[in-house]
C-alpha cells in the first residue's frame, strides 16, 4: 500500500550515520562482531534524525549496504540513539553468496539504485527528497543518478548502459530499468548531502551541481536544511548541542563549519545572519542561564565568522544540475574499487 | 597563519594549513589573508572544514619590502592582522613564511615580552653532523639571528634559557648542550657580554652549558643550542647559507663541465639524496621567535605545503607543552639565583 509524506529523508548508515571502518577484511570482521553499544554514530547525526522525525509528515528511510544479518544489532543501535524510522533496507549478501553472485557482494549501484526506486514506488504522489550519503563509496553518483531518473533526464538506453558499466547481473539490470520506467517523474530529489568521512576535497563534487553539498559534519547538514526551510533555528541548536557534547566539537568548530559553507557558496550570508539573529532571540528566551549563555556564544561566533570573511564573494557554481555522464562515472567507480582491492591485496 | 607571506603564498600556505588541520585534535587554524583567494584554494585540498577558518586581510607585505615602512603603510596586511589576532587572544601562536623583518616587527609591536626578557630572539635551525634527542634530530638551534642587533650578558643568558627550553620540547632533547658562539673556546674569549654571559650561565642557571664554541663547531653539531647576538647570528646564518649555495653552484658547474665529473656526481646521487633527506629542513617546518608571551614560528620563504604543515605541528606541540610557561619558569629561576650570586668580575676580551 502506498504511503504519503511531505518530505522523504534517505540515509545511508555506514560512514554516513555510523562511524564504520570496512576498508580491510579485519575492519569488516570487527564491524560484524560489534554490539549495538560498541557502534558509534557521528556527533549530531542522531540529533538531526530526531529533529527531522519531529514532523509526522516526514518519512525516514534507511538504506545500507550492510548484510541483512546485521539488522538486529543496527536496529538496536538506532533504538539506543532514539532514532525512529519508517523503512530500513539492508543487503541480502547471504543470498548473493549462496547464488555465487560474488560481484554483487560489494557492488553498490546494482544494489542501491533499485532499492531506492522500489522505495520511491511505495510513495503516494511526488514528495521531495533529501538524501544522505558519504564519500567512501559511490553514494554521490547513485543519488544523482536516482535524482536524474526521477527528473526524467536519464533514458532507458542510458540506464541500461549504466547498469552494464556497473557490472550488474542481467536480472538486476532488468529489474532496475523496469522500476525506473514505473516511477513517477518529477524534480523531487532536491538535496544530496555527502558526509566527508575521508575528508575528500569538496571541489571534487562540483561536477555534481548545486543540489549536492559535501559536508564535514552534521552541523553543516543542519545548516543546509535550515537554509532549505526543513529545520528551525531551535532544531539547528539541538543538533549543535549534541555535537558540543562530543569531545570533537566546540563552538569555534561549529562556527568554522558555518564559515566553510559560506565560502563554498552553500549557505547564503543572509541565511547565516538570520540564523544568528534567531539564535540570539532563542537565547533571550531561554529559561536556564547555561542554555542562554551557550546560545548567545554560538550566535556571536556565527556573526563573527560572517564578519571575518570581509565580504569576500563565495565560490561561484557553474550550473544548477549539470548533465552527467553516468556510464563514465560508474565505470570509473568500478575501476577505482577494483584498483582498491588490488592495492589492499598488494 | 599568515596566508599571504612567502614565495608561493597563498597556495602553499593554504595547502600546508589544510594538511595540518587533518591531524589537529583540539586546535583550529586561522588563515589570515585574501579571503576570496583562500576560499578558492581550500576546496581543492583535503582538510577538516571545522578546524580551519579564514580571516580577511586586504593588504600584503611582500618579501622585498622594507619592513618598518611596510608595517607602517599597511595596517591591514596579513601579518599585522594575524599578530593582532594573537594579541587579542583569538590565536595563541603565529606561523608565517613571509618577510622576516616585517614578521618580527609585527610581533614586537603587538605582543608583550615575557617577564625577565628584555629582547626577543629569532632562531634558525642548521643541519649538523651529530644528532640529538629522542628524535635523533639533525638540526641545531642558533639564536639570535637578527631580531635585534646587540645583546647584553643577561640577554644572552635569556636566549640560552629560551633555546634550551625549545630544544627540550621540540627536539625531545632532555639535556640540550648549550654554547656561546665566540672567537675561541676559552672562557675569557670574546666581547664583554659574551664573557659575562659565560660566567652567568655557569653559575646561575641549570642549563647544560658546555662553554664557548667557534664557528666551525656549528656544522659539526658540538652544541644543540648556540647563542649569540643578533648581529653575529645574522652574519653567521647568511654565511652558512652562502656556503651551501656555493657548494650547489659548484656541483652544477662540475655536472656541466666534464663528462667524468658528471658520471661521478651521478654515482654519488643516491648518497646525496640520502644526505638531502636527512637534512631536509622541510621536516622541521620553521624556527621560533622566542621571548614573547605568544609563540611565533618563522617558516622559510620558500616553504612548500609540507614545511608549513610541519610548522603548524611545531607550534601546536609547543603550545601543548606550554613552551612559554616553561621559558618563564626558567627565567624566574635564573632571576632568583642571579640575585643571590656574587658579582661577576669583568674579564678582558681577547
Amino acid at each position: 500500500m502506498a504511503v504519503s509524506a511531505t518530505h522523504v529523508f534517505r540515509w545511508d548508515l555506514d560512514k554516513t550515520y555510523l562511524r564504520t571502518e570496512f576498508d580491510t577484511l579485519r575492519d569488516l570482521v570487527k564491524s560484524a562482531l560489534e554490539t549495538a553499544q560498541d557502534k558509534q554514530a557521528y556527533p549530531g547525526a542522531a540529533a538531526l534524525l530526531r529533529s527531522l522525525r519531529q514532523s509526522s509528515e516526514h518519512r525516514i528511510c534507511l538504506i545500507s549496504g550492510s548484510p541483512s544479518q546485521m539488522r538486529k544489532v543496527l536496529a538496536a543501535k538506532l533504538a539506543l540513539d532514539g532514532v525512529e524510522y519508517d523503512e530500513f533496507v539492508l543487503k541480502n549478501n547471504l543470498r548473493n553468496l549462496s547464488r555465487l553472485r560474488l560481484r554483487a557482494l560489494r557492488a553498490q549501484v546494482p544494489y542501491k539504485l533499485p532499492a531506492l526506486l522500489e522505495s520511491r514506488l511505495g510513495l503516494l504522489g511526488t514528495p521531495p527528497e533529501t538524501l544522505f550519503g558519504d564519500d567512501a563509496e559511490a553514494d554521490a553518483i547513485i543519488y544523482c543518478l536516482y535524482a536524474d531518473i526521477l527528473s526524467g533526464v536519464v533514458s532507458t538506453g542510458e540506464l541500461q548502459r549504466v547498469m552494464e558499466a556497473a557490472r550488474a547481473y542481467d536480472d538486476q539490470a532488468e529489474r532496475t530499468v523496469a522500476l525506473a520506467e514505473r516511477v513517477r517523474r518529477g524534480d523531487c530529489a532536491r538535496r544530496i548531502l555527502i558526509h566527508l568521512d575521508r575528508r575528500s576535497p569538496t571541489a571534487g563534487f562540483a561536477p555534481f551541481g548545486r543540489r549536492l553539498v559535501p559536508i564535514y559534519n552534521y552541523f553543516q547538514a543542519a545548516l543546509v536544511l535550515y537554509g532549505d526551510r526543513l529545520l528551525t533555528a531551535q532544531q539547528v541548536l539541538f543538533v549543535a548541542r549534541e555535537m558540543l557534547d562530543s569531545p570533537e566539537h566546540e563552538i569555534p568548530t561549529l562556527a568554522n563549519s558555518l564559515q566553510d559553507l559560506l565560502r563554498r557558496g552553500r549557505l547564503a550570508r543572509s541565511v547565516a545572519l538570520e540564523l544568528s539573529a534567531e539564535l540570539q532571540e532563542a537565547a533571550a528566551g531561554a529559561a536556564d542561564r547555561d542554555g542562554r549563555r551557550e546560545a548567545e556564544g554560538i550566535a556571536a561566533a556565527f556573526h563573527d565568522r560572517v564578519r571575518q570573511l570581509g565580504g569576500a564573494p563565495p565560490i561561484e557554481w557553474p550550473e544548477a544540475n549539470p548533465r552527467l555522464d553516468y556510464v563514465a562515472l560508474v565505470d570509473a567507480e568500478y575501476q577505482h574499487r577494483r584498483g582498491g582491492r588490488r592495492r589492499q591485496r598488494a | 597563519m599568515d596566508a599571504m607571506g612567502g614565495d608561493s603564498a597563498p597556495d602553499s600556505i593554504v595547502r600546508g594549513a589544510a594538511e595540518a588541520s587533518l591531524g589537529l585534535r583540539d586546535a583550529e587554524i586561522i588563515l589570515v589573508g585574501d579571503a576570496a583567494r583562500i576560499g578558492k584554494i581550500l576546496p581543492q585540498v583535503r582538510h577538516d572544514g571545522g578546524r580551519v577558518r579564514v580571516h580577511h586581510a586586504s593588504q600584503v607585505i611582500h618579501m622585498d619590502e622594507k619592513p618598518s615602512e611596510a608595517i607602517a603603510a599597511k595596517p591591514d596586511s596579513s601579518i599585522a592582522v594575524a599578530a593582532g589576532l594573537v594579541a587579542a587572544g583569538e590565536g595563541e601562536a603565529l606561523v608565517s613564511a613571509g618577510n622576516t623583518g616585517a614578521c618580527v616587527l609585527a610581533c614586537a609591536r603587538r605582543w608583550k615580552l615575557l617577564p625577565g626578557v628584555r629582547r626577543a630572539a629569532l632562531a634558525a635551525v642548521y643541519p649538523t653532523e651529530l644528532r640529538r634527542g629522542e628524535k635523533n634530530d639533525p638540526f641545531s638551534l642558533l639564536l639570535d639571528i637578527g631580531a635585534t642587533i646587540d645583546a647584553s650578558a643577561d640577554d644572552l643568558v635569556a636566549f640560552a634559557l629560551m633555546g634550551a627550553a625549545y630544544s627540550k620540547i621540540i627536539s625531545k632533547n632532555a639535556r640540550p648542550r648549550v654554547a656561546l658562539l665566540s672567537n675561541g673556546t676559552e672562557a675569557g674569549k670574546g666581547p664583554q657580554p659574551v664573557v659575562d654571559a659565560h660566567a652567568l650561565l655557569l653559575e646561575a642557571t641549570d642549563v647544560n652549558f658546555i662553554g664557548n664554541v667557534e664557528g666551525l663547531d656549528i656544522p659539526r653539531g658540538v652544541a644543540d643550542v648556540i647563542v649569540c647576538s643578533g648581529y653575529v647570528g645574522n652574519v653567521v646564518i647568511k654565511m652558512l647559507e652562502g656556503v651551501s649555495e656555493t657548494v650547489v653552484a659548484l656541483a652544477r658547474y662540475a655536472y656541466k663541465e666534464k663528462l667524468l665529473w658528471r658520471a661521478a656526481l651521478m654515482m654519488l646521487s643516491s648518497g646525496i639524496q640520502r644526505l638531502k633527506d636527512l637534512t631536509d629542513w622541510e621536516q622541521y617546518g620553521g624556527a621560533p621567535l622566542l621571548g614573547f608571551e605568544n609563540l611565533f614560528i618563522k617558516a622559510h620563504g620558500r616553504s612548500g605545503p609540507r614545511a608549513l604543515a610541519n610548522a603548524v605541528r611545531v607550534a601546536d606541540k609547543a603550545l601543548r607543552s606550554d613552551l612559554c610557561g616553561v621559558i618563564s619558569s626558567g627565567l624566574a629561576a635564573f632571576a632568583s639565583r642571579a640575585q643571590t650570586r656574587p658579582t661577576v668580575p669583568s674579564a678582558t676580551s681577547a
